[in-house]
């Protein structure tokens, strides 16, 4: 689109826009995003942050770079995903500089489209092509002996999987900032890496949730009668697992599995929401602007996702939000009984349940420190959620 | 009239709603046809059935409990009852386009007025968004909106529901449909606006040569707008006619009440006259012809409790169904 940015000042705020801008009145759900968004670095860069193997090292007089070699294909995986993320946010900013607002919506819809599909099939790639490279050598070790020189360690230099037991159960310390675990490992190290589990048990499981919720949500919603009476009773079967038990059982025949639990909390936990878009659309179906978008003969896709969504979309943002909370506590529960993923890959959930140690006795620096990450992540989007939610809601939107 | 001169008839039309308490008859047996670039009015109480009518036309009963039992809906020699889902939809819009009573709400919230008609636009004639905007913008002002330029990207709070209404109207019309149905358009409306939203439906009536089906309970508009008018009660007809012979020369009794009811100018009257009673529920109709209870006539004629009139011929050009109607 040639358009020329002066062609701006015209254009009045879009949706989007005035979302943003009520959302950005209050104060503190941009401290929660900013702390949501600092998550995500440390998710992103956990490697780079925390990692016992140096970014480079002499070695024989020759120069190696252990942690770019030690990185695997998730890593690179979550690299890329991250790149186009920023690269969307960037292409947003531009959209709205040079394409008129009526298309806009198809064109984000492409840009995304395009984007997540080099992201997907770059991931694919990397874990073919990327191969796994187990690294044991203690570089620490090599400098200690003088076989090696002028290493450039991580801020945290210790790795998630590195076990020392003459340093086990340790207080925080200036060497273990937040001291270590029942194997001796760094307990800041595995708090970082954790967040990667729990970031990412929340985002997927709540986004498959979402999903489903909404689209049975609005079918069930708009058609009502017969298709609705048996939706909703499908919808009640579900709601009648008990979600614990549920992921439990699986984990007991399908094994320990990351996957498998955001799966399983992604399918139980979409009810909720499709009641809240099923509610919502009983509402707008009446509303007059629905029928005239039918009278105008737009097609039902248009009518379901464009006109009726947006509008009954609040009440699945503030659950969704407190759903990726919930997630997180989900995933912290079951790897606290155990059934989480599997050691040494860390989770917060994990790190908690070894605050009681095996002696009996209470380690509080492994309680704590997990407690406060998970409370903090989950309240940071509880609070967005609710100002999400306000700002979203045009009725409580003063008239200009 | 002759037949090619039809735009849409309507033939033995029944909606049924089939609802928790029981079966309500909404609309019954109605026939009447829609000249072409003429103004058809649908005259009658809240309840009558005209929004049901009007709304089975465009196939927008809510389905269940709603349910067309009967008859035909024949525009272009084509039964739109017979069309498929898809074919409906590009009646809609394309060929009928409508417009609702409350301009508050028939706006989404959420997209600028413009976005709004560029959809509509866009959905039935290829443009490109350039056109398809600038249509929108020629819309905008042809329905009398000032500054179309800008107002094309505000937010329907940001207007008054006089012109909100307008851009119901851009947004129905900007199809160019050959009838547009408007369900009370001006009943929300300030009574100055009123008037300037009527014009504006006259002028636009004129410039596009398009049918209007006008449903509302005031008769005053519908004395000066109609050309041809059709008095429900009770789900049926009761009286059809041309606008003028009706206005002097009303044959049902319920037609002579509703006139009766409108306040005139020159005459002191103390109170106006009302129809006595209420609309009966559509669950329990009266037996014989629905409006005896109510009728001064009806109410100690054995005839009128126990036979019910049929819709007849009465005079060159004048359907009633009474017992009593002159010619009957």
């Amino acid at each position: 689109m040639g358009k020329q940015p002066t062609d701006k000042k015209n254009w009045g705020r879009s949706y989007g826009e005035m979302v943003w801008k009520e959302f950005a009145k209050s104060k503190l759900s941009i401290a929660s995003l900013v702390f949501i968004v600092f998550l995500f670095f440390l998710a992103i860069f956990a490697p780079f942050l925390a990692n016992d193997k140096p970014f480079m090292i002499k070695i024989n007089g020759q120069w190696n770079y252990p942690l770019f070699r030690s990185l695997t294909a998730s890593d690179y995986a979550v690299f890329l995903a991250a790149a186009f993320a920023v690269f969307q946010l960037l292409l947003i900013r531009r959209n709205k500089k040079y394409i008129e607002p009526s298309i806009r919506g198809q064109v984000l819809g492409r840009q995304v489209f395009v984007n997540s599909l080099i992201v997907v099939i770059g991931t694919v790639l990397f874990f073919v092509m990327v191969p796994r490279r187990l690294d044991a050598t203690d570089y620490k070790e090599m400098i200690v002996s003088g076989s090696a020189e002028g290493a450039v360690f991580a801020p945290i230099p210790y790795g998630y999987g590195r076990t020392d037991l003459k340093i086990r159960e340790q207080p925080p310390s200036r060497e273990h900032w937040l001291g270590t675990d029942d194997v001796g490992s760094d307990v800041l190290c595995r708090l970082i890496h954790g967040s990667r589990i729990s970031l990412s048990v929340g985002f997927v499981a709540v986004g498959l949730s979402v999903l489903i919720g909404v689209f049975v949500g609005a079918v069930l919603g708009y058609f009502g009668g017969k298709v609705d009476f048996v939706g909703m009773r499908i919808v009640e079967i579900f709601m009648a697992i008990p979600p614990l038990l549920l992921m439990i059982t699986v984990v007991a025949f399908f094994g320990r599995g990351l996957f498998l639990i955001m799966m399983v909390i992604g399918l139980i936990t979409w009810t909720s929401n499709a009641r809240f878009v099923r509610a919502e659309f009983f509402k707008l179906r009446q509303q007059d602007f629905v029928q005239s978008a039918v009278s105008l003969g737009l097609p039902l896709r248009s009518i379901l996702f464009r006109h009726m969504l947006p509008n009954g979309i609040a009440p699945v943002l503030v659950n969704a939000t407190f759903g990726i909370a919930g997630a997180i506590f989900y995933e912290a529960a079951l790897s606290f009984l155990g059934f989480g993923v599997a050691p040494p890959t860390p989770s917060w959930g994990q790190i908690l349940s070894l605050g009681v140690s095996t002696s009996g006795r209470f380690l509080w620096w492994l309680t704590l420190f997990p407690g406060l990450a998970i409370f903090l992540t989950a309240l940071a989007y509880n609070l967005v959620g609710e100002g999400l939610r306000d700002a979203v809601d045009p009725r409580l939107r003063k008239a200009a | 009239m002759s037949e090619n001169n039809t735009l849409l008839s309507i033939e033995d039309l029944s909606v049924h709603f089939f609802t928790e308490d029981g079966l309500a008859k909404a609309v019954e047996h109605v026939s009447f046809s829609i000249p072409k670039g003429k103004t058809f009015a649908l005259v009658g109480e809240s309840g009558c059935g005209k929004s049901v009518t009007a709304l089975s036309t465009l196939q927008l009963i809510p389905d269940p409990p709603g349910k067309i039992i009967s008859g035909k809906i024949i525009m272009d020699g084509q039964d739109l009852l017979e069309l498929s889902k898809k074919q409906m939809r590009s009646v809609r819009g394309n060929d009928i386009a409508m417009i609702f009573q409350e301009p508050m709400t028939s706006l989404n919230p959420v997209f600028t007025v413009g976005d709004q008609i560029i959809e509509a636009i866009r959905l039935h004639q290829k443009k490109s968004p350039e056109e398809a905007h600038k249509l929108a913008v020629e819309m905008l002002s042809s329905v009398g909106i000032g500054d179309a330029e800008k107002r094309v990207y505000e937010y329907p709070h940001q207007m008054s529901g006089g012109m909100r209404q307008r851009v119901m109207i851009a947004m129905a019309i900007s199809c160019r449909p050959q009838l547009l149905i408007a369900d009370e358009p001006t009943t929300a409306l300030d009574v100055t606006i009123q008037a300037q939203i009527l014009d504006l439906l006259d002028e636009l009536q004129q410039k596009n040569n398009m049918s209007i089906l006008l449903i509302t309970h005031d008769l005053g508009i519908v004395a000066e707008r109609a050309d041809e008018i059709a008095v429900m009660y009770a789900s049926q007809i009761v009286e059809q006619g041309d606008a003028k012979s009706i206005f002097g020369e009303p044959m049902h009794p319920y037609t002579k009440g509703l006139l009766k009811s409108v306040p005139r100018l020159g005459f002191e009257e103390e109170r106006l006259d009302t129809v006595q009673g209420n609309v009966p529920n559509p669950l329990h109709f009266p037996s014989g012809c629905k409006f005896h209870p109510r009728c001064p006539i009806g109410c100690n004629d054995e005839k009128c409790k126990n036979d019910e009139p049929s819709l007849k011929e009465v005079k060159d050009g004048r359907l009633a169904a009474c017992w009593y109607a002159p010619g009957y």
